[in-house]
């Protein structure tokens, strides 16, 4: 702390050998610097618009935690009948499995096929590069609907209708423009002249590849995973158009049955909802700090 | 060496493109070799039911596919859930995707028929209906509506199960601690949507729906207090017509005034859990909302009317309702045991078990006395409202191709505009009736 306050050019009197420095000038709190604005500037905002976020799940929590038909601000007596009606009533275990299956496939084929190209993107020249990187942008303007009929047409001749594997290269495809980009900007950021050291050791390009660069990647391959799964997870368009079975229907399209033409029942809604939202939240919970560096990371090199 | 290897590159890929070339032929092969698409089967067998509700009417479907299997031990019926806000999409994109998609049977509503119609998916079931234990056994209201909403004159193309009607819902209990008449009136309704409203706690006489499905109830509400009985006055829509201009004036100046200012984003959940949820007078939706009303305040707090008539002891004006119906998809592989679940599902018990679930009014005749009905009071009142002989039904233009966008995409968005007080009642309804004049004109010209 003398130190710091030293810096900021306060007078301090050096202590002696084993003495306890003295407080200065009776003050024991660091003093905020005067380019800094009032902590409440910063924390009120911030707070209030934690509490602009929080409220929607808190009302998820409200009505699937409180009886049906209570108009309680609080989720006493707490119940848990809707979980149990859309467990086991209305699939959601069913659901539930199938879109870990959806998510977990259509994460691990996305960052393999991201890693590749992303790789190529990162280290070799070819020609039309640029042109390639521009299609792979623009691709992202494409909305999924607009595919629909054609997508449902190919995956009918392949015979891919109500299978999850529509679904899922469906899904990879979607997400590797946007995961190709982000790798390629990870890759960038690992120096080629480490990989370049291991080829006159002797490795060939793969091994230097998967023993060099593929450990440094950890962040980036965390943010373009997670980010794969949750995309999947959380689709409606692709699993209700090309899966028609009740035991191969993924949680968005299962929440989506909650609403009926007249009537919707809110405690089971809110409940699908936690069900659907829990697994995402443990997710970033875990691996928002990768999340955050990888992201960043990939984003600033071009 | 670099040559050889930049061959064997361009060899690899070529062979690459061949394989992949081959596997998509052999699939697009397969995919349609072998179907046995349209054809009348033997009436056993698998079929696949489409559930345009699914999820709220799962259980219902279950039990009748358990009976109908029960009875019929040779055909399994494969139930397929589809939620409502995308059925017609789901419906669309297995057309445009070739029709071996669809399935054998589908629960069809008028409100999209008409464009199922067009491209050709159904099959005609009058003749069917004809041969069958339905013949005479269905209501003719519902009959005609879903005649008039396929568009083509004398042809069935589904078989009605159910149709819904609009309902004036009220508290009961506010109603007498505020010492109010129920909303038999158009007079009583408005002065008790005012003497309900408290704003300062948090009270409302009436919630209204403001985003999307809007104008299918400002239509309701403006002919019933008009009173104008059709909807066409030759090839010209009577939307704008000076009476239904002033209906629609009083009825969207309630907003902010006796309702919430959120009601401008409510669709139809978000209505019924404001009225649901709160302290709110009256409501107007149709049936199918009353086990949530009974499910938040139970059967002594909460009762439904019809829509009052326009003048006190005159006829009531109700505009028609999306009637739900079992349509026979053309592309279907085993007709005949399509056609068996029809039967079974449309007949009398199994038809009285389904709109007793849903709360909605029964298509089979013999149903209508059951005793579930006269339990249900709404139900019965739309029911008598119904049968009424002076009651006249507005029927909307249902057949339409472009129903759908002009009375959603197309219009809900002044709507909001109206209520916002950015466009007038006349210059909102001039809108709407340009837009249905030119989509009758367009739909006049292709039919010859």
């Amino acid at each position: 702390m003398t130190a710091a306050l030293a810096e900021k050019g306060a007078h301090v009197p050096a202590p002696a050998d084993g003495e306890t420095p003295p407080p200065v000038e009776g003050r024991t709190r660091r003093r905020r610097p005067a380019d800094q604005p009032p902590r409440w500037q910063i924390f009120l905002p911030l707070g209030l618009y934690l509490l602009f976020t929080l409220i929607p799940f808190y009302w998820m929590l409200l009505f699937a935690l409180r009886p049906a038909g209570s108009t309680s601000l609080v989720p006493w007596p707490v119940t848990f009948e809707h979980f149990e009606k859309v467990w086991n009533e209305r699939s959601f275990g069913t659901y539930f499995l199938n879109s870990t299956y959806v998510g977990i496939a259509s994460m691990v084929m996305t960052t393999v096929v991201a890693l590749a190209g992303g790789y190529a993107l990162a280290r070799f020249r070819f020609r039309l590069k640029n042109a390639f990187m521009l299609a792979l942008l623009c691709s992202q303007f494409i909305p999924g609907a607009l595919m629909l009929v054609p997508l449902f047409e190919t995956f009918r001749n392949l015979q891919l209708i109500n299978s999850v594997w529509s679904v899922i290269i469906a899904e990879t495809v979607f997400q590797l423009p946007l995961s190709m980009i982000l790798i390629s900007g990870f890759i960038k950021n690992v120096p080629e002249s480490l990989e370049e050291a291991a080829w006159v050791d002797g490795c060939s390009r793969i091994r230097a590849f998967l023993a060099i660069v593929l450990p440094m990647l950890r962040p980036g391959l965390i943010a373009v995973g997670s980010f794969a799964f949750v995309h999947s997870w959380n689709h409606f368009l692709f699993a209700l158009m090309f899966l028609s079975s009740q035991d191969k229907q993924t949680i968005p399209v299962g929440l989506n049955t909650l609403i009926g033409a007249d009537s919707v029942d809110l405690g089971a809604l809110a409940a699908g909802g936690v069900v659907a939202a829990v697994p995402v939240v443990i997710i970033f919970a875990f691996i928002q700090k990768w999340l955050i560096t990888g992201f960043s990371a990939g984003a600033v090199k071009g | 060496m670099n040559q050889d290897l930049r061959r064997r590159a361009r060899i690899r890929s070529l062979l690459a493109l061949g394989v992949s070339a081959t596997l998509a032929l052999t699939a697009t092969a397969c995919g349609d070799s072998g179907t046995e698409a349209g054809s009348e089967g033997d009436g056993k067998g698998k079929i696949v039911f489409w559930d345009n509700n699914g999820g709220v009417r799962t259980d219902v479907w279950k039990k009748i596919i358990a009976e109908f299997e029960k009875e019929n031990p040779d055909i399994d019926v494969e139930y397929v859930g589809i939620p409502i806000a995308d059925v017609q999409s789901k419906y669309d994109t297995a057309i445009q995707g070739g029709g071996d998609s669809l399935p054998d049977v589908g629960m069809v509503g008028t409100a999209y028929l008409a464009n199922m119609v067009a491209q050709g998916a159904l099959e005609p079931v009058t003749d069917r209906i004809e041969d069958s234990s339905l013949k005479g056994k269905l209501v003719k209201g519902m009959v005609d509506s879903v005649e008039a909403a396929g568009g083509q004159d004398g042809e069935l193309f589904t078989v009605p199960t159910s149709a819904n009607q609009g309902v004036l819902w009220y508290r009961t209990d506010l109603f007498d601690k505020a010492g109010l008449e129920p909303p038999t009136t158009w007079e009583n309704f408005y002065k008790a949507a005012e003497e309900l409203t408290d704003k300062k706690n948090n009270r409302f006489g009436f919630t209204i729906r403001g985003g999307a499905g809007s104008i299918a109830q400002a239509l309701e509400m403006m002919y019933a207090q008009s009173g104008i009985d059709s909807f066409w006055d030759g090839d010209k829509t009577t939307v704008n017509a000076p009476e239904n201009v002033k209906a629609l004036e009083k009825y969207a100046a309630l907003y902010n005034k006796v309702t919430p200012k959120a009601d401008l984003n409510n669709d139809f959940t978000k209505m019924v859990a404001t009225f649901t949820g709160g302290e709110v007078g009256m409501l107007q939706h149709n049936l199918g909302s009353y086990t949530d009303h009974v499910k938040a305040f139970g059967e002594e707090k909460i009762d439904g009317l019809p829509m009052p008539p326009s003048e006190d002891g005159g006829p009531r004006t109700m505009v028609s309702n999306p009637v739900d119906g079992l349509g026979l998809f053309k592309a279907g592989k085993n007709k005949a045991a399509a056609w068996k679940f029809i039967e079974f599902a449309a007949s009398a018990e199994m038809n009285s078990l389904w709109n007793e679930s849903a709360g909605a009014i029964p298509a089979h005749t013999d149903a209508a006395d059951d005793e579930w009905i006269g339990k249900a009071k709404p139900t019965k009142t739309a029911m008598e409202s119904l049968d009424d002989p002076d009651t006249r039904i507005v029927q909307l233009p249902y057949y339409l191709p472009d129903w759908n966008s002009i009375s959603k995409a197309d219009t809900e968005p002044n709507f909001q505009k109206l209520l916002l007080g950015q466009m007038t009642a006349k210059e909102f309804a001039d809108d709407l009736a340009k837009r249905l004049d030119a989509a009758q004109a367009e739909w006049k010209e292709q039919m010859g």
